[in-house]
């Protein structure tokens, strides 16, 4: 599956081409965010221009307004008529003409997390789309509604929404438990006249506003992966094929990260193809010891290793799955505005992005470096 | 005091400097100046001291270099070594075997300005941000991958 954007906002010329796993680096404003809407947007056309036309978003078939309440206020000089260029498996998509009626196809293959998935919460509970105002982004209400339905249909009656023996296997419970919740459960608080929901027991329930920073990052996303991981025997979710999810990391701390990257792993083990935006070295790091332990035969075993993760049947069976598949990596360049296959993260590349993998482990590089000059002349300095 | 100078008064490797980076033979691919005019000659010290210190480990190479930045020229102590876990002791150990002769028997050369540089000789088992390499680095030697890459300046440590 190829996405090749020409001339649409800060990018020139991009070209991705998706494996199982893709990942997007790059510094911030280089369009990775961009390019991962558009994904959304090739592959769900027709089902987002139905739950805008929905929740009563009117773009009276124009490109440019329906951009800015797709993408957000102030996003419709993405698109520069006659210059700007979208394709998909090596076609064009005419997308002012398809913009300009409402498809027939609603059927929605990509399952989007944004980066932005704290505003998801607000008072301990998911908003509706119809809480976010018409120039949001468009996978950010999106998601919020999704979270809204999940916690109050499938939960239903139901108080824990963590621990969550349907959802999750027990090993993924155990290392979020001792990494993330640090004891504390994750449930339904009933007892006021607004459902809410709040961390540990019933006696003493922290509200919102009381947990951790990482916390509030992560409810959404753990909410996000139980809605694609039915406590049906299937594997998938319904009709939806791909998971996008922008920066993975953000305010976690680097266990919590691992524990994520794992499950990420489990997702693709589950036949979804996942397609990520990270700023963390340590995303990089863990595809990069996968593709080396591929490419020397490596165990499951190592692979789990790598995680600290539990030794178990389950588990050796994910990594095993996972490492059958293809990974891919690009680099967002600031200064050409194009992408670059990074995937071979070889730390010797002198492609641009490639050496210091995008940028992001240049600086450990240079601390190193540094440090060793100092202490090696300091030393001889120092010697009689 | 110059590279090639330091080289000459140094007993153990009369006669062993090399313009650019012949000593290196065909592990020069393993370094890399963006001009190199400011490269100030090489040595083989394995080759040097092999006999004489047979019972050790060597250190590989020796290159000087002209920074911009300064009117003296450095030392990068090379070794090309495969780059795995297991490795780190044996790099270590040339690297205090390498500290002991600059102490005793180099003292022109360990006058000056160095960096320790550790190259992969291959595939490398750690990343450039990793545990193993801050230890090094702790230790007072840099890792750089599969290449050094000779920078124009070289800052004051």
């Amino acid at each position: 599956m190829r996405l090749q954007l020409k001339n649409i906002g800060q990018t020139t010329d991009a070209d991705i081409r998706f494996g199982d796993l893709t990942v997007f680096v790059g510094p911030q404003a280089t369009g990775k965010s961009i390019a991962l809407q558009f994904l959304k947007l090739v592959l769900d056309i027709g089902h987002v221009q139905e739950e805008m036309t929905r929740y009563g978003l009117d773009w009276s078939g124009e490109l440019p307004r329906f951009f800015d309440a797709y993408f957000g206020e102030g996003m419709s000089g993405l698109w520069r008529q006659g210059e700007s260029k979208v394709s998909w498996a090596g076609h064009t998509i005419d997308l002012p003409r398809l913009i300009g009626r409402v498809r027939k196809n609603k059927v929605e293959s990509a399952f989007y997390i944004p980066a932005q998935r704290v505003l998801a919460l607000r008072n301990g509970w998911p908003r509706p789309f119809s809480d976010y105002s018409p120039g949001d982004p468009f996978v950010v209400a999106e998601f919020s509604e999704k979270l809204r339905v999940l916690v109050e249909r499938e939960f239903g009656a139901q108080e824990a929404l963590f621990p969550q023996p349907s959802r999750l296997k027990q090993e993924f419970q155990d290392m979020l438990q001792q990494n993330v919740f640090r004891g504390f459960d994750l449930r339904i608080d009933r007892s006021r006249p607004q459902k809410r929901l709040v961390l540990g027991p019933e006696d003493h329930p922290l509200p919102f506003m009381a947990w951790s920073a990482g916390q509030r990052e992560f409810v959404p996303l753990l909410l996000g992966f139980y809605w694609l991981m039915p406590p049906s025997k299937a594997k998938t979710r319904g009709t939806i094929e791909w998971v996008v999810l922008e920066e993975l990391e953000m305010g976690l701390h680097p266990r919590a990260i691992e524990v994520l990257l794992l499950m990420t792993m489990e997702l693709v083990s589950r036949g979804y193809r996942v397609c990520l935006s990270s700023h963390s070295p340590q995303v990089l790091e863990a595809l990069w010891a996968l593709q080396r332990l591929i490419a020397y035969r490596g165990s499951p075993q190592a692979l789990l290793g790598v995680f600290e993760a539990p030794n178990t049947a389950r588990l050796r069976k994910l990594a095993e799955t996972v490492m059958a598949k293809r990974a891919k990596v690009y680099y967002f360049d600031p200064t050409t505005g194009t992408t670059t296959d990074i995937s071979e993260l070889d730390v010797d590349s002198e492609e641009a992005g490639g050496d210091g993998w995008g940028g992001l482990s240049e600086f450990s590089g240079r601390v190193n470096s540094a440090v060793a000059r100092v202490v090696a002349n300091a030393r001889r300095r120092a010697e009689p | 005091m110059t590279f090639r100078n330091a080289v000459q008064e140094t007993p153990d490797l009369r006669g062993a400097w090399r313009p650019g980076l012949r000593a290196l033979g065909t592990d020069s691919r393993h370094v890399a100046a963006s001009d190199p005019r400011t490269i100030a000659g090489s040595v083989n010290i394995e080759e040097c001291l092999k006999k004489s210190r047979k019972n050790e480990r060597q250190w590989d190479y020796a290159v000087g270099h002209k920074p911009s930045n300064r009117r003296t020229e450095v030392v990068y102590w090379i070794e090309v070594h495969p780059a795995y876990d297991h490795e780190i002791k044996v790099v270590k150990e040339k690297l205090n075997s390498l500290r002991n002769w600059l102490r005793t028997n180099a003292p022109r050369l360990n006058e000056m300005d160095s960096d320790f540089v550790w190259v992969a000789s291959g595939d490398t088992s750690f990343t450039k941000g990793s545990k193993q390499v801050r230890r090094l680095a702790d230790g007072g030697l840099s890792f750089r991958g599969g290449v050094l890459k000779l920078p124009a300046r070289f800052e004051e440590p």
